[in-house]
């Protein structure tokens, strides 16, 4: 019996059993996971990885001798100039830049796919990986792949078990949630800037903190509360040197204005790649948000909103209930939500209390896995059984993208689909046959196909699957049924 | 060749779940007579005041100047179409296709995920389980079945009925015989991967000499267009193949610097469009295409030369079935007084009209059956005449 949740902790609030983990998990397999709830349990160390400002930097690098051409593609600016560099040389330029961003986002893919295949933490990193899923900032263009990893690693993972108001204000104001939704658009309509630049304001931050990232759509805000929010948001974008001319900064004409701007400007190249603040971006006066004024401070004011709206009820019922779907089945049980509703209410959002709380239900722990694996949830726990080589092969991103599901690419703001069917289509279990028969080709080893089912599912391959690995016509065949069988597709 | 090879043997064991392999009749004799629809969710809301310009509003440039192609062509009506798809304009004047510029279902939120999900559930305010196709598909008036293309089910096919599968090219090794023969036994006691296995061998064995490369990439975006729809076409000009296919395209979410964004998309629609014509062969002259969005765009501009979530958008009806050459329902009007909430196109058809017609006239689906669990308290969303010739 004890085995039994050795197994249902290392495989469905873990990320799949490594070779010897179940018994590891075994004598005490509530202790095992939350052992794992600690502050820098999701922290892996940057490495090689570029952070967000050295992604902005190289990318100002590259343009630097491009003059007032050269403008990073999305970066805020002024349109093109009568720079006297050719074309050809702003192509070459932006090619290279495009290049080195994308290898750049291989390495973080591979970083984290190592991460995950290896960790003995993987409760902490199941629990990092919902986060970043609901905090989804997606490689979807030439501005935003650079930032998806950075935005991970320096927005979500240092925050994961401390409080959601932390959580939620990193990763709304982080430079890859800001680019990402739009932030960096949107000036309030009434400044000056917005007039001179016949720019205005952009909703979709705002929208899609309400909706996805807090309190869930329906829950009882308006068109008018994200109208409001998305104004208290303006003014926070990213440094860059054209910022200061663009706001304005140094306002007026003239010799001391002019000196004034590059006084600015040189303090905005101290600032590349850092969300900032400007004044000039913001849209002035007091905002009523669900029914609350916020006045004060500029600054403060999209803070305050945020903090407000982290702590309100319909932000813990909504959390609750994606966590317990995650946790327990693609329909909720009513009751299991509210006891993480519960937790979250008393300890006002405290992420390490919620984790342990979920580790707490019951419903979590019964024995039929109900919960089917994503394909990176899939690619993953075969990493952590058959290692890393067999699971992906040469080509790591193919194996990803044709099992539907590159990382760091979810389609949307909402993040990948957390549940059943979106995953089980014909075409998805096909993909995963020959996925499997792919695998099990680079599994030829010492072990044989029933001792890979036990360490990997223990007690938790039925009979049936028992019985046709073990009657395989050949280990191969044998691999090939472990991974496909219906307990190892699911959690 | 052999006449019965071993694949199609294994298929054998589990015929009800396949779209083609065990036919209950002839294409001649069913029900639909060779008839088809083909239903394209363009996911993420595409701009139709940019796609389909009403030039001749006396507002619209006061609205978004910078947004209207200055090369569009001019169809009937004061319409225009967005320059990008020459080939669509083409079906328009030889009567193959029709547009409905101002349509929306029964929500007016602006949430794309919730959208969609009532687009494909076909509800007014809660999400169901399953889609209104698959829910059509258990009451057709023959055994009918459908196919999406993509590596995900769509909600819209999603429920009870059983008849539909999903297909995307392979791209890694094949499992064998033998070991698919086994996978089945294992998944007797499974009914979600059991379906899923037994449907997905059967739509490999109609797509079996398609060409398997130029799909690599498994998620949306324009270069998806063009493989996607040919691969629809596939499906349905099969002798016995399905009566419906339903494709995604995505990435219509134009917040900023839309002109670029929806070149390209327009250029990828039309170029699939022409090589879905290509494709059905004959099975172009019964064919009834419907490609609609979760909702439209802002009238206005916003500040990042894109636009945001909206309300009334277009519909895009084509096929050599359609009767074409027309636009239909009202025009709103541009003026700022006559917007949904002063800043939507409000909406002047009902989108489930729209699927009501279709699946009507062109499939002949009962009214009690589209009235009731087709689209649950749709009595008074009238299906829409004059979609398809007769």
């Amino acid at each position: 019996m004890s085995r039994l949740q050795g197994a249902i902790a290392a495989t469905r609030f873990g990320l799949g059993a490594r070779p010897g983990e179940i018994d590891a998990a075994s004598s005490d397999p509530r202790g095992w996971l939350k052992a794992q709830v600690r502050p820098d349990a999701a922290v892996i160390p940057a490495g090689n990885l570029l952070s967000v400002k050295q992604v902005f930097e190289a990318r100002i690098d590259a343009y630097q001798d491009m003059g007032p051409r050269g403008r990073p593609p999305g970066a805020p600016g002024q349109g093109p100039g009568q720079g006297n560099v050719t074309d050809e040389a702003l192509r070459m330029v932006r090619q290279q830049v495009q290049r080195e961003t994308r290898d750049g986002l291989a390495e973080e893919i591979d970083a984290r796919s190592r991460h995950a295949a290896s960790t003995p933490n993987s409760f902490a990193e199941r629990w990092l990986r919902f986060w970043a899923n609901h905090f989804t900032v997606a490689a979807r263009n030439a501005q935003t792949i650079g930032l998806v990893g950075p935005f991970e690693r320096e927005a979500i993972r240092p925050h994961v078990f401390g409080n959601f108001q932390t959580l939620l204000g990193a990763a709304s104001f982080h430079p890859g949630m800001l680019v990402y939704l739009d932030a960096t658009r949107s000036i309030g309509p009434s400044t000056q800037a917005a007039q001179r630049r016949d720019a205005g304001l952009n909703e979709n931050l705002a929208r899609e903190i309400l909706e996805l990232h807090t309190m869930g759509v329906g829950s009882g805000y308006s068109q008018q509360d994200i109208i409001e929010f998305a104004k208290a948001l303006t003014g926070w974008t990213i440094g860059t040197p054209q910022l200061a001319r663009l706001a304005g900064l140094g306002g007026g004409q003239g010799r001391q204005a002019q000196r004034a701007i590059r006084a600015a400007a040189q303090e905005m190249q101290q600032a590349v790649g850092e969300t900032v603040f400007v004044e000039q971006l913001h849209e002035p006066g007091a905002r009523t948000v669900l029914g609350k004024s916020y006045g004060g401070q500029a600054k403060q004011q999209a803070a305050a909103i945020l903090d407000d709206i982290a702590l309100h009820p319909a932000t813990a019922r909504h959390i609750a209930t994606k966590l317990v779907r995650h946790f327990v089945a693609d329909q909720p049980p009513p009751a299991a939500v509210a006891k993480i509703e519960a937790v979250w209410k008393k300890s006002n959002g405290h992420l390490g209390q919620v984790a342990r709380a979920v580790v707490d239900l019951d419903e979590a722990w019964g024995e039929q896995s109900r919960k089917f694996k994503t394909p990176e949830e899939l690619l993953v726990s075969a990493s952590r059984a058959a290692g890393a080589e067999a699971a992906f092969g040469r080509d790591q991103r193919a194996v990803y993208t044709s099992l539907a599901q590159r990382p760091f690419s979810a389609p949307s703001p909402a993040g990948w689909p957390d549940d059943t069917a979106s995953w089980s289509g014909a075409d998805a279990i096909k993909k995963r046959l020959e996925w499997a028969n792919a695998v099990s080709r680079r599994m030829v080893r010492a072990e044989s196909p029933t001792e890979f089912l036990d360490q990997a599912l223990g007690p938790l391959a039925g009979a049936r699957t028992r019985q046709a690995v073990a009657r395989a016509e050949s280990a191969e065949q044998g691999f090939t049924l472990a991974l496909m069988s219906p307990e190892f597709q699911r959690r | 060749m052999h006449a019965l090879n071993r694949r199609s043997l294994l298929l054998a064991g589990c015929a009800a779940s396949l779209i083609s392999v065990a036919p209950s009749a002839s294409a001649a004799t069913k029900a639909s007579q060779g008839r088809k629809i083909i239903v394209i969710i363009l996911r993420g809301a595409m701009d139709g005041l940019a796609a389909l310009p009403k030039t001749d509003d006396p507002d619209i440039r006061a609205h978004r100047a910078a947004l209207i192609d200055a090369k569009a062509i001019p169809l009937s009506d004061g319409f225009a179409l967005h320059s990008a798809m020459p080939q669509l304009a083409a079906m328009y004047k030889s009567g193959e296709a029709a547009f409905i510029p101002a349509i929306a279902g029964p929500y007016r939120e602006r949430s794309h995920f919730e959208a969609q999900d009532l687009l494909e559930c076909g509800g007014v305010k809660t999400v169901s389980d399953d889609g209104w196709l698959n829910r059509a598909l258990q009451k057709a008036p023959d055994a009918y079945a459908a196919v999406s293309i993509g590596p995900a089910q769509p909600l819209i096919l999603r429920g009870a009925a059983k008849n539909t599968s999903s297909w995307s090219p392979a791209v890694l090794p094949e499992a064998s015989d033998d070991t698919l023969n086994r996978l089945m036994e294992l998944y007797e006691g499974d009914p979600v991967l059991k379906a899923s296995l037994s449907s997905a061998l059967g739509a490999d064995a109609v797509a079996g000499g398609m060409d398997r490369q130029g799909m690599g990439g498994a998620r949306g975006g324009p270069g998806q267009f063009l493989p996607q729809l040919t691969a629809a076409g596939k499906f349905l000009a099969q002798p016995d193949g399905p009566e419906i296919a339903v494709v995604s395209l995505e990435g219509w979410d134009t917040h900023a610097g839309q002109n670029g964004a929806l070149q390209q998309r327009f250029t990828a629609l039309d170029a699939g469009l022409k090589a879905l014509k290509d494709t059905l062969g004959e099975t172009w002259k019964k064919t009834a295409i419907v490609a609609i969005s979760e909702f439209g765009r802002t009238v206005r501009i916003n500040g990042a030369q894109g636009t945001d979530h909206g309300t009334g958008g277009l519909a895009i009806l084509a096929g050599g079935a359609i009767k074409g050459g027309r636009i239909h329902g009202d025009w709103p009007s541009l003026k700022s007084s006559a917007l949904f909430e002063n800043r939507d196109l409000m909406p002047t058809v009902e989108a489930r009209s729209v699927f009501k017609g279709l699946l009507r006239d062109q499939l002949g689906w009962a009214a009690n059956d589209l009235n009731g669990p087709v689209f649950p308290d749709s009595a008074a969303v009238k299906a829409m005449d004059g979609l398809v010739k007769a």
